[in-house]
This record gives structure tokens, sequence and C-alpha cells, in this order.
């Protein structure tokens, strides 16, 4: 038996091997019933033609093993019931043509199993191959929606950042590709296609064409990046800002494909920055204003802690000249003399710089600062102030605090500013008059540093008040000397805040990041 | 000079250290002995305002003002020839001064020669 038998065979249930091998013995009924009514009949066929039929069918559609039943049931038929007194060498032909036929009809039936079988394999390829199309048409159908769904993302995200996307081949090429939001912020009509390259120059402002040109000429011998900034007049007359970046992409041989890169509407983003920097010099100049009020009032103050070295100078000077122009002239003490003037000089010069830092106006200018130095230099100009209404300030400096990323001119301002409050909360109070200014390393990474007096203190349930703009309690002050401090204070990402004493006055307290200082 | 103003000394009262040593150093260039004191308080506790024969005092000082100071020796009966030096001082403040019994006002920066005569002056009273 082969394999394709061997395959029918094992594969067919029990019961239809009943039926297979009942067919053969129907098939041979039927062709001996066939036989016997033609012979009734008188007609010209003989049993052998029937059986060769049953024979046939049988092995046709039982297969072989009933087909040889059939076969030998013929035979046998043929024998004892047709011609039960031929010869001996009759029956053999007989038999011997049914055995050839048989063997045919096996023949043929293995043939015909194995074109079923390849049939069977082939509509099993052709089965799995379909559902592998289904699949691959399904995958696709749903990369496809994917697409499209990312595609209309990134449409909405260029219409939103409007930011259009675009590839251009090198002069003389054209531009290959075109995103919608590009038409948007170039000011074309979507539907007349893609624009050559020369009509999207000419929507560049005239005075920007020759340096856009400069720049991606250059950038294209180079094969390097580009980026520029530039006007475009759209049909209506409107000129709006943008800004273009480009990127080469270049084949393995180094020669160059296409540029691809970005159009960025950025209009808006200009005029929100020319904005800020208006209100940025709003501040600044409010700041200025606030801090040459405050010197103002140190008028008094600030020409005493001036004088005091000058006079010291002119003491020495004149000393020195009294040394030199005795009748023994005494060159040590002269020179001791004139040494204690050029020092008293220079601290007067220190004074009047720093008086003057304090007076200039400039914009923000950040570095590294020891806030303890930043201290001392205030109470160092304001110390005379405090001593004229009989005020003594005392400082508890940390040691060894990390510096703070910040501007020196605008924490002096704020410093400032707490310490004349302070003054004013204590002037018409009793004894004692005490101003403590404190620094000192706090969690998180931050420095905090408070000034606390026994004034007046803040007003009852509204602290935070004082911090509002033109909230004063002063005779002559306008209520912007602590918002402008917070606003600077917050600039720096520290905050201010301020507690009532016990039993009377006010702390203030503000804090510094260090975190940017230590991680230089 | 007499022989009394060489037994005694001027006291400076300053809280500017620079003014009290220029102070110092300028009366030496003229053969005066001086002390100085950092306050008004420190000059009355050191016990030897008795032997001063002129005293040469800022106006305005953390504590004791020198009006203050001058008006604690006058209720002491302590008449030192006072001269003031101040950066502060009005007209008012100066009327003050010198009705109180001060020999001398003077703005800074002074005139060196007149603070030497006006010492000058006190000690050969």
């Amino acid at each position: 038996m082969d394999d394709a038998d061997k395959f029918k065979w094992t594969t067919r249930p029990t019961r239809a091997v009943a039926l297979r091998y009942g067919l053969a013995l129907l098939s041979v009924t039927a062709a001996l019933g066939l036989a016997r009514v033609f012979a009734y009949f008188h007609l010209p066929q003989s049993f052998g033609t029937f059986a060769l039929s049953a024979i046939a069918i049988t092995f046709w559609y039982a297969g072989t093993a009933p087909g040889v039943l059939a076969a030998v049931l013929s035979s046998l038929v043929r024998d004892y019931l047709f011609e039960p007194n031929t010869s001996i060498e009759s029956r053999l032909l007989f038999d011997l043509v049914f055995l050839v036929f048989a063997v045919l009809m096996t023949r043929v039936a293995r043939v015909r199993n194995q074109l079923e079988l390849r049939v069977a394999e082939r509509t099993a390829e052709l089965t799995q191959l379909n559902e592998s199309l289904k699949q691959e048409i399904a995958e696709h159908n749903r990369v496809e929606a994917a697409l499209r769904l990312s595609e209309a993302y990134l449409a909405e995200a260029q219409r939103l950042s409007h930011t259009g996307s675009w590839a251009w081949s090198p002069p003389p090429g054209d531009i290959r590709y075109w995103s919608e939001e590009c038409y948007r912020v170039q000011g074309f009509d979507p539907k007349r296609g893609q624009p050559p390259y020369e009509v999207f120059f000419q929507t560049i402002h005239p005075d920007d064409r020759a340096r856009v040109a400069e720049v991606i000429e250059r950038a294209v011998d180079e094969k390097k990046d580009f980026k520029f900034d530039y006007r475009i007049v759209h049909p209506s007359g409107e000129i709006r800002e943008a800004l273009s970046v480009g990127h080469p992409v270049l084949d393995p041989s180094g020669d160059l494909v296409e540029y691809v890169g970005t159009i960025i509407d950025v209009t808006e983003r200009r005029q929100a920055e020319k904005e800020r920097e208006r209100l940025r010099e709003a501040q600044a100049d409010l700041a200025h204003a606030s801090r040459m009020t405050t010197m103002g009032e140190l008028t008094a103050s600030l020409a005493h802690e001036v004088n005091q070295p000058i006079a010291a100078a002119v003491t020495g000077a004149s000393t020195c000249v009294r040394w030199l122009t005795r009748d023994s002239p005494d060159i040590v003490e002269a020179r001791e003399a004139a040494l204690g003037a050029v020092r008293n000089g220079k601290r007067a010069a220190d004074i009047i710089n720093r008086i003057r830092s304090l007076s200039r106006k400039g914009g923000s200018q950040r570095q590294l600062v020891d806030i303890n130095e930043v201290v001392l230099e205030i109470v160092a100009l304001i110390r005379n102030e405090a001593q004229r209404h009989s005020i003594s300030i005392s400082t508890d400096l940390g040691e060894a605090l990390p510096k703070v990323m910040a501007d020196s001119l605008q924490i002096q301002q704020v410093i400032m500013n707490l310490i004349m409050n302070s003054i004013d909360a204590m002037k018409d109070v009793d004894q004692p008059r005490v101003i403590s200014i404190r620094s000192q390393s706090a969690e998180d990474q931050h420095l905090t540093i408070s000034v606390s007096d026994t004034g007046v203190g803040l007003p009852p349930q509204q602290a935070d008040k004082v911090f509002d703009a033109f909230f004063t309690t002063k005779s002559h002050g306008i209520g912007l000397g602590l918002r402008i401090s917070r606003t600077i204070v917050e600039s720096h990402d520290g905050r201010l805040w301020a507690t009532p004493n016990t039993p009377r006055g006010a702390s203030f307290y503000f804090t510094l990041p260090t975190k940017v200082a230590s991680a230089e | 000079m007499s022989p009394r103003a060489e037994s005694k000394f001027v006291a400076i009262v300053d809280d500017d250290d620079s003014v009290r040593d220029t102070l110092q150093g300028l009366l030496k260039s003229v053969g005066f002995s001086s002390r100085v004191f950092e306050s008004a308080e420190q000059f009355l506790g050191s016990g030897h305002y008795h032997d001063t024969a002129c005293l040469i005092t800022d106006i305005r000082m953390p504590g004791m003002s020198g009006l203050e100071l001058q008006a604690r020796l006058n209720a002491e009966h302590c008449r030192i020839p006072t001269i003031f030096i101040t950066a502060h001082g009005d007209e008012e403040m100066r009327f003050q001064a010198l009705r109180a019994g001060a020999v001398e006002f003077l703005p800074k920066p002074f005139d060196d020669e007149i603070l030497v005569e006006s010492v000058r002056a006190a000690l050969d009273r």
C-alpha cells in the first residue's frame, strides 16, 4: 500500500469501511440483476460487461480492496451462475480479464487518490494563502488607518504650532513636498498645488530675499544645516514673521539629495516676546524709580556715609602737610598720614560706587552672588540711617553659604526695602529698636534671608496685604516697595513672606535657590 | 602752652575709627596728646574725663549723642571745652551746642587750622 492509500485508509472512519465493502457487494449484485433482466428480455449483453462496470464503480468510489472484492465476486458469480459449463480455459481467461481490469482500476484509483491528495494539499495551501492575504489586507487596513490618524494628528499639530514641513531638492530643483501648514504660513492656496521654488521665493519680503538666498546658497555649498528668520508678504499685503530650518539629506557617497525642514510662523511669538520685553522694561523702570525714591529718603544718611571718609582723608592730608612743613620734617609720620588719607579716599570712592551701582538702571544681570556680601553692603549704606532713628542693626550670617545665581542689584533692592520698612516701623515705638538680619541654608537647596524688627508689626489679619501694590501704612510711601520686592524674589524662583513677631514687630523672609549655583 | 595743658589731654569721641585716628594724628602733629573713645558711654565710663582738657566729639553716634554727652557733663558741672564735629550739622543744632557751652561747631570735612586753633585756645584756658 502506498502513502496515498495509507492516507486514505487511516483517515476514513470505520463506518465508511463497511459502506465501501458494501458497495462492492451491492455493485456486483446490481450487475447480476441487470444481467438477469437483459437475459430475460434476450438482450445482447453479457454479465461480464456489467461486472466490469461494477468493478470500475467499486474501485472508483470505494477504493482498491473493495474493488478487488468486487472483481473476485464478479468472477465467482460469472463462473457459477452464468457459465457453469464452460471450459476451464474460458473461465481462466475471464478471470484473467477481471484481474487485469482490477489491476488497471487499482492504478487508476491510485492516480485518482494522488490527484485528490494533491488537490487537497493545494487547496490547503490556497486556503492558507488566502488567510494570509486576508490578514495582510487587515494589517494593511489597520496600518493605513493608523497612518491616516497619525497624519491627521500631525497636520493638527502643525496647524496648532504654525509649523509646516517641506522637502526641497537643491538648485535648480523644485519643492518636493509641502505640508498643508506650509501653504497657510506662506500664504498659498493649496488648490493650486505645490508652488515652484521661484514662486515661493517671491513671497519673501524684498528686504530679506538677498540675505535668505545667501544663507541657503552657503548651506548648500557646504552641505550644512541652515536656519534663518524672514518676513513673508501674504497676497493680502499682511506681513508675517517666519523661521525656517533646513537639514541636508546625503546619499551614501555624500552627495546632497535634498533638504528637509520646517517653516514656523513666529509672528505671534515675536509679538509676545516684544510685549514681555516691554513688560520687563516697565518693571525695571518701576524698580529703578522705587530704588531712587528710597535713595532719596536716604540722602542725608548717604551724604554722611560719604562725608566721613572724605573728612578723614582731608584731615589726614592736612596732617601730612603739617609733618612736612615743620622745622624738622618728619617723613615717617607724614607718610603714615598720607597713607591714611589715601585709604580714606578709597573708602569714599567705594561708597560712592556702591551708591552709583544702586542708582544705575539696567536689565537683569544674573551671576553667582555671595548673599552675605550683598547684605553687608546694604547694611553699610543704611546703618547711619538706622542710627539717625536710634535703631541698631545686628547681623547673623551663616558661614560657608553656597552662592546664588542672582542679580545682586535686585537682591540689594529687596534687602534695602525690607530694612527701610523695618526702620519706618520702628521710628515711633519705644526702645529697644533692633533690626536683626539672618542668612542661613534652608531645605530644598534654598537660602533663607530674614529681616526682623521690633516695630509696629503687620496689619492684623492681613499680613499678606502688605505685598499688595499701593498698600501702605506710611505717610510718605506709595506702597510699591514690598510688591516690587516680591516680584524680584519670585523672578529668582524664590518666595517672600512675612510673619508677626512676639511681643511686637514683624519678620520678613525670602528664599533664593542655590541649585543653579551648586550645579556649576 | 600752659603747664596745666601739658598734664591734660584731648579726648576724641567718634564712632568712626578713621575719623578718630586721623584726628589723633592731626593733634599729634601739633604736639597735643589725645585719647580716643568710640562712644560717649566709653568716654564717661573711662573715669578720665576729669583729666580732659578739651573734648572733640561727633554729634550723631549709636547710643548717646554728642549733645547728650555735653548735657551730661554740664549736669555734673564738668565744664570741658567741647568742640563738635558733625556731618549732619544744621543751624539749629549749632545754636543748641553753642548755647550749651561748646567752643566750636565744625561741619565735616573741617578746616584743620580752625580745629587746631580751637583746641589750642581750649587748652590755654
